[in-house]
């Protein structure tokens, strides 16, 4: 095992291979408190990539309501038991990633799901399974609560599929950081499947290798975001490069919310793989849950996005979710404007701080007809 | 001329070392004995196997390379072989109580393999899998190949009976059944049997052949030459791999063999399995 730095949980850890960073490195903020779960992500993925035999039941991107939805069943839980209670000493992780503790002749600490653990995704999850008391009413955080959490694959940094294939199978390539199994040379062995502690690798039956996310990089080489992206209709998605922190950009959007702001967090950074896809945390859902979750940043992201209305920047910059299909790699504010632009700084997008309110006449004299509001 | 000589003595050498210490003391056959024939079985279960010696070999955990076996499984394999000049065939036998060959995710298939030494070399490269620059080539069977092959259909209702399925989009009106259009529509949703790596799905062989040059390094051979079939004998799995002799065996008439076996139901896949060493292996005397 090698030693590598996860800026993640602010320390050195150890990984099955060197640190070798890609030039850039795919990633995502997803704003948790704008799902509402319509699934269109998911099926805009399904549709692209997983039609095919032995594709089935796979979802490389699924939607679940936490706490008690998993796809697949007990994803994360299984993991957090397995791996016991670990400890954060402020922004440091303390613990143990999931390298650091792998049982013998294993690369990491990780399980297997079984066929029917993958069965019935979203079935019964967002039942209700707390009582309401007569006369209550709504606190933040919620009395009962769930929300929705949507996941692909993070295009982790230290991806644990990748470390622990015995064949090499699985690469992350240089240029972009997008982490994919190379179709070519798989044996369909499973053992990312098992290390995946996001179980976002998935054997297929018909083809007997494994499959995964592949972050659109046909779409995104030409600098287009990926399918699962564009298609969602909370406009809770923005795709682009993550830096280092030493290396954050103000002027980055996906640095600026990660780094700058400190809005958007990684999934279970306390595994160690510096996943990412960053999330902001919903603000309605109890703060111990939401720590296990997001780590230790979980409080003052949820207070800085209690105030980002007051916040043009911040509330600007999230104008820009869903405005374009286009990566914007770059963007700045001028007044009430928000820009998206390119690395040149050419606008790809500009988006208002308040969408203008138009009030369309009540009959249209074009057509000669009265408009009516009916659906 | 006179490295050939030398080379052979190093191979005699080592052969009459393997011969003195290889084997648990007081065991029938120390080595793998090809008996010679005119027609070599036709499958597994061919009655012509009783002319052979029976080997049996013992399996070791392999323990040397993450991710290893922490349990044992199958603890031996009895192996008979036999040869026609030209092939050698291969049966082998293992107790499984088992039978694991339906691929889908968590499950694992029943397997085995025989290892032989790539090239005529007075020493063998390390057992487990060869050496950077010192090949080994292998013949690995798979059940879940072999049930392919008898007959199981290429479809996923094949695996979960009572799967349904709304539309898959090379199954589209437009598309003609068996039209160019309709298979490169399906290719794009097979990356992997677009690219020509059939670890599942309709095959020719229940047998591949390999090559590796240490562990990790598994490749598919370019010319496939093996081939042989498996069945379910009352305890187990009875396997005929009938390939080329090998280089060492076609000059020399003895060299060096490793078998290894896969418990589906144990999570054995890959480098999770049951191996030999080095065994020595002997064309029988005679004509
Ligand atoms: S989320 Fe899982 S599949 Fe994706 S890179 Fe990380 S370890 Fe690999
Ligand atoms: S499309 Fe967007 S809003 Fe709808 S479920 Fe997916 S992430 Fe949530």
């Amino acid at each position: 095992m090698a030693r590598v730095y996860n800026w993640q949980i602010r320390r050195e850890m150890s990984y099955w291979y060197g640190e070798s960073r890609p030039a850039r490195q795919f990633a995502a903020v997803f704003d948790i408190n704008k799902c509402i779960a319509c699934q269109t992500c998911t099926l805009a993925c399904k549709t692209t990539w997983t039609s095919g035999k032995g594709q089935e039941y796979m979802l490389w991107n699924n939607v679940e309501s936490k706490p008690y939805g998993f796809y697949p069943l007990g994803w994360d839980v299984n993991l957090l038991d397995k791996l016991g209670p670990q400890r954060w000493s402020g922004g440091r992780f303390e613990g143990r990633t999931l390298f650091e503790a792998a049982e013998a002749g294993e690369r990491v600490l990780g399980w297997r799901p079984e066929e029917i653990d993958y069965a019935n995704p979203n079935v019964g999850e967002d039942d209700c399974a707390g009582a309401i008391e007569n006369g209550a009413h709504l606190q933040v955080p919620h009395m009962a609560w769930f929300y929705y959490l949507a996941r692909i694959c993070n295009h982790c940094t230290y991806p644990g599929c990748l470390a622990s294939c015995p064949r090499g199978s699985i690469y992350k390539r240089p240029e972009d950081g997008i982490v994919l199994v190379d179709q070519g040379r798989c044996r369909g062995y499973q053992e990312c499947v098992k290390a995946c502690p996001y179980k976002k690798v998935f054997f297929n039956p018909m083809t007997g290798t494994s499959e995964k996310c592949i972050a659109c990089f046909p779409k995104l080489e030409t600098g287009l975001q990926p399918q699962c992206f564009v298609n969602c209709i909370g406009k809770i998605r923005m795709a682009g490069w993550v830096s280092r922190p030493s290396e954050a950009r103000e002027d980055n959007p996906i640095d600026y919310l990660v780094h700058v702001r400190k809005l958007a967090l990684p999934l279970f950074p306390q595994w160690g793989l510096e996943p990412n896809v960053y999330y902001i945390p919903p603000i309605h859902a109890p703060r111990r849950y939401l720590e296990q979750m997001f780590g230790p940043g979980v409080e003052q992201a949820i207070d800085t996005y209690r105030k980002a209305h007051r916040d043009k920047d911040l509330a600007g910059l999230l104008e820009l979710f869903g405005s374009t299909e286009k990566v914007v790699p770059r963007w700045k504010r001028k007044g009430e404007l928000i820009f998206g632009q390119d690395e040149k700084g050419r606008e790809i997008v500009r988006v208002p701080m308040t969408e203008p309110v138009v009030i369309r006449s009540r009959f249209d004299v074009a057509h000669g007809v009265v408009r009516t509001n009916c659906p | 001329m006179n490295a050939v000589l030398i080379r052979c003595g190093v191979v005699a050498l080592l052969l009459l070392f393997a011969a003195s210490c290889g084997g648990p003391p007081g065991a029938p056959p120390s080595e793998v004995i090809v008996a010679r024939t005119a027609d070599l079985p036709q499958g597994p279960a061919d009655a012509a196997w009783r002319h052979a010696p029976v080997y049996r070999a013992e399996l070791l955990l392999q323990d040397m390379v993450e991710p290893r076996l922490i349990e044992a499984s199958t603890s031996l394999v009895s192996v008979r072989a036999m040869t026609d000049g030209s092939e050698i065939a291969f049966q082998l036998d293992w107790k499984d109580d088992t039978r694991d060959d339906l691929p889908s995710p968590g499950r694992f298939s029943d397997a085995c393999a025989v290892q032989l030494p790539v090239g005529i070399s007075a020493d063998v490269p390390a057992p487990q899998m060869g050496e950077p620059g010192r090949a080994v080539e292998i013949s690995f069977w798979r059940a879940t190949w072999q049930a392919s092959l008898d007959g199981r259909p290429d479809d996923i209702r094949a695996i979960h009976p009572g799967a349904t399925v709304d539309h898959y989009p090379f199954e589209a009106a437009g598309l003609e059944p068996g039209s160019k259009d309709r298979a490169a529509m399906r290719a794009r949703y097979s990356p992997a049997r677009a690219l020509g790596n059939v670890m599942e799905g309709p095959r020719e062989r229940a047998v591949e052949d390999l090559l590796a040059e240490g562990p990790g390094s598994l490749t598919r051979a370019e010319s496939q030459r093996s081939d042989g079939s498996g069945r379910r004998s009352d305890d187990g799995w009875q396997v005929m791999i009938r390939r080329p002799l090998s280089e060492a065996l076609t000059a020399n008439g003895r060299g060096q063999i490793a078998f290894a076996v896969w418990q589906g139901a144990a999570g054995e896949v890959g480098a999770r399995k049951m191996r030999t060493g080095w065994v020595p292996i002997a064309i029988e005397e005679g004509s």
